[in-house]
């Protein structure tokens, strides 16, 4: 299992431009960070792309204590970006059936994001001899309550994905994204280089109260905040839905066509706002969350700055593996951490087509 | 008239060689032109070979794809009348159940999908709506074939049909498919583990559905971005279109100095174009190796002929040469033979007149050149030979003849005796025979008159020499031939007999 800390990625990535620059000894050494304008130093090589999503995972020597595990798990919303987890998750067990342990389970999400439906299913879940719940939280405030009465009934529960409970919630452990804030303020401080950190701006978020989507969009407030010549001048929520995407765009560009830059928080954010800037020709810069095709293909053609992958495989190999150490009664602590941190890597333009390529196997 | 051109040994032996070279050199270009049509044929061939090679590999290749699509459908129908006739009340029922079907059926990834877009695998239960494309449809009436990308896997071909009467758990259930991936169905049809023929599946816009490389040029990339600038535009257009109307196709380009031939041919139903890529030059090699080969044959073949041609012409000419000396000895000895004929008396043995002729008439050239001072004559002829012929028969007077010339012959070894008439003998004496003349007429004279006595063989001899006013031999023959007569007088007083 490859933990990756958020800071260890982050500092990678600043050696490899600090390597790239140093690399033009003529050229004048400016803050390492990656711009528009560097665009030499974008690119990275294909040992730090392909760690991006790492899809080369291998159980650790933990030796599971039966034969057979039913889990269940449950996410916020049906959408592609938990099918790249559902996949790391298929990895991990095909390699537990391949030492003879079958692992089953459910992997259940509603057509759009609802806490409602999500308590609806846990209380479901509850009543079924599962070894373990996983949830990727839909809201916190709700759902974290409910996690705790889960608990304290005796049920082992985890969280997993992207959005974790609350603080102090009683959930076992958490596999994913621990750096939601930080992504969003990361990739909006590239927005704001670009944009020479003056201009109006939109936030598009996912779903209201998902831990990650308010984390990041809450990063991006943050950041933008910092520079007085910048303005959010519209805070939209799509449902994770690229068509609400791209109508909220397309809205927000008629009300604002000075509009400079555009801030996504989830996976259809970018897409949906891509289509609406490629349709209106408009000159918005979008930075943007994880890997769909279709923002990838915008990335490599220059539609979209940048975008924050996260490793999903990872998530979905590791969250399986903790599983079954919780279902065997394992606390955190030397087997597995409270949080296994994922890493987000954000990409360029230059890094497009590597990534198209890696991930779906487009050779452009 | 022209005169006639001689045959010598020298013209035989040039005619010979120059046969020999002649001979070989028509072998020898006849050899070459046939190897250069045999290397033009060759390529031609090869040609033909990779094309109707290709063709024959793609359809097959086709047809192939064409019956696991279709055996793989009739397979989940079959799973879906098994799993229906299952008493399936719990999801670990249908698991079990999907289970045995992947196992008995051979069905890859085999899952069910209820009305909710809830996929049911032998492991899992999930949520499937944005993870299989063809569930964005409300129902399905009809069998779907669709090309999937998964996210970090390669790329899969998914295969659903409709299960509208199914039923279990409660649930209605919408589908059935099956993933099944790319690169495994095309390593399926790559026989060739060497890599000299590359199969390849594609997309309609030219983009690499299995994940495998067609050759250097065109690699993993888009098959038409890969071909942009390498096939004429016309030839590219022509071939685009040829992938959006699913039709066959081929085409040739030149990669790294050696030329690569394609074939494709669409796969129905699936979108997909199947492309089979062969290297021209592992038939071209191939079959110039045989070539080569063969052309080694024939020069040896060359060599050995000209050698044995040249052993032959050698072995000819010496038997002819052997042959001409042979023929030629043969007419000397021939010419030889008829000229003692034509000379010699048959009776007597001795030259007769012709041949006393032709030495009368060399010795006349000498003469008259003077190139002959000392030479005589003896003229002989024989007492009796009438009367023994008369009175013993022809027999007894040819022995006397004979005899008499035995006689002549005994005395004058060391002249020329001719027989030149009946009874009449002639020698000519030269050198030795001259100078000892006198002596030898003497002892002949003095046995003849001994064998009057005896009663033996009686000849009558004069003789004379050249004297300096001669002008022929007959001078010299006349003076000889009277001294003869006067001698025969004296010999028929002493008792010899004479012709009356």
């Amino acid at each position: 299992m490859k933990i990756i800390s958020r800071k260890s990625g982050i500092l990678s990535v600043v050696l490899a431009a600090l390597l790239a620059l140093s690399a033009c000894a003529d050229a004048p050494v400016e803050d390492p960070k990656r711009t528009a304008s560097d665009t030499g130093g974008h690119a990275m090589s294909a040992e730090q792309l392909k760690s991006a999503v790492n899809f080369d995972h291998e159980l650790d020597s933990y030796v599971p204590k039966k034969d057979h595990y039913n889990f269940y798990f449950t996410y916020k919303t049906v959408h592609p970006w938990w099918d790249a987890v559902a996949l790391g998750m298929e990895d991990a067990q095909r390699q537990f059936l391949d030492k003879g342990i079958r692992i089953t389970y459910e992997y259940m999400a509603p057509e759009g994001a609802s806490a409602e439906d999500q308590t609806q299913r846990l209380h479901d879940a509850l009543s079924k001899d599962y070894d373990v719940i996983g949830v990727d939280v839909a809201d916190d405030a709700i759902i974290s309550p409910i996690l705790d009465e889960m608990v304290d009934s005796g049920a082992k529960v985890m969280t997993f994905s992207s959005s974790d409970a609350s603080e102090g919630c009683k959930r076992i452990a958490y596999v994913g994204n621990t750096h939601n804030y930080q992504d969003g303020a990361d990739l909006t401080e590239a927005l704001c280089e670009k944009l020479g950190y003056k201009g109006k701006v939109a936030i598009l978020v996912g779903s209201v109260g998902a831990p990650c989507h308010e984390d990041r969009a809450a990063g991006a407030k943050d950041t933008i905040a910092k520079y007085p010549d910048m303005e959010i001048v519209a805070t939209e929520y799509d449902n994770d839905s690229v068509d609400t995407a791209y109508d909220l765009t397309k809205k927000i560009l008629a009300d604002n066509p000075d509009l400079s830059g555009i801030i996504c928080c989830n996976m259809s954010n970018p897409v949906g706002a891509a289509r609406a800037v490629t349709e209106l020709e408009s000159d918005a810069v979008i930075v943007g969350m994880d890997h769909d095709e279709e923002a990838l293909r915008y990335l490599n053609d220059g539609v979209i700055y940048c975008l924050g992958v996260q490793d999903c495989y990872s998530i979905g190999f590791d969250t399986i593996c903790i599983a079954v150490k919780i279902a065997d009664g394992n606390m955190p602590g030397e087997l597995f951490p409270e949080k296994t941190n994922e890493i987000t890597t954000v990409i360029y333009q230059e890094d497009a087509a590597q990534m198209l390529e890696l991930l779906y196997g487009v050779v452009l | 008239m022209k005169p006639k051109r001689q045959i010598t040994n020298k013209s035989i032996v040039m005619t010979a060689i120059i046969g020999s070279l002649v001979i070989i050199a028509m072998v020898t270009a006849n050899t070459i032109w046939s190897s250069r049509r045999t290397d033009s044929a060759t390529s031609e061939a090869v040609s033909e070979v990779s094309s109707f090679y290709l063709e024959a590999m793609a359809d097959h290749g086709a047809k192939t794809l064409t019956n696991l699509i279709g055996s793989n459908f009739e397979q989940m129908e079959k799973a879906v009348a098994f799993i229906a006739g299952e008493d399936v009340r719990t999801q670990d029922d249908l698991r079990h159940n999907i289970g045995m079907v992947k196992t008995l059926l051979n069905l890859n990834r085999f899952a069910l999908v209820d009305d909710d877009n809830i996929v049911y695998t032998q492991y899992t239960t999930y949520t499937g709506r944005s993870r299989h494309s063809f569930l964005s449809e409300e129902t399905l009436s009809d069998r779907i074939i669709t090309t999937v990308s998964p996210y970090g896997s390669s790329k899969q071909l998914c295969l659903a049909i409709p299960t509208s009467e199914l039923t279990l758990m409660g649930k209605h259930f919408k589908a059935c498919f099956v993933l099944l991936d790319i690169s495994d169905i095309v390593d399926l049809l790559a026989l060739d583990d060497e890599g000299r023929t590359s199969f390849a599946l594609y997309a309609r816009n030219g983009g690499n559905l299995s994940d495998t490389e067609l050759g250097p040029v065109i690699s993993n990339h888009n098959f038409f971005d890969a071909l942009k600038n390498v096939v004429p535009e016309d030839v590219w257009n022509e071939n685009y279109a040829n992938f959006q109307n699913e039709m066959h196709g081929s085409l040739t380009f030149a990669s790294e100095g050696a030329e690569e031939s394609l074939y494709y041919a669409p796969i129905p139903e699936t979108d997909w174009e199947l492309v089979v890529l062969i290297r021209e030059s592992v038939i071209q090699n191939r079959i110039r190796d045989i070539s080569k080969r063969t052309q080694r044959a024939s020069e040896n073949q060359i060599i050995f002929a000209s050698t044995a041609i040249l052993l032959l012409a050698a072995s000819l000419l010496l038997m002819l040469r052997r042959f001409s000396k042979e023929r030629l000895d043969e007419e000397k000895e021939t010419s030889r033979t008829f000229q003692n004929m034509a000379n010699t008396d048959a009776m007597t043995g001795v030259r007769n007149k012709f041949a006393y002729t032709e030495n009368e008439t060399a010795i006349n050239e000498q003469i008259r050149s003077g190139e002959i001072q000392n030479l005589g004559v003896v003229v002989g002829d024989i007492n009796g030979l009438k009367y023994v012929n008369d009175t013993q028969g022809h027999a007894a007077g040819d022995k006397l003849i004979k005899d008499a010339c035995a006689l002549i012959c005994e005395y004058f070894k060391q002249g020329a005796v001719f027989r030149i008439g009946g009874d009449e003998f002639a020698v000519i004496l030269q050198g030795k025979g001259y100078e000892t003349m006198h002596e030898t007429i003497d002892a002949l004279n003095a046995k003849v008159e001994r064998n009057i006595q005896e009663n033996g063989v009686v000849v009558s001899i004069g003789h004379s020499h050249l004297n300096a006013d001669d002008s022929q031999l007959r001078d010299v023959f006349e003076r000889a031939d009277q001294e003869m007569y006067e001698r025969k007088k004296l010999l028929k007083e002493m008792g010899a007999k004479v012709r009356i």
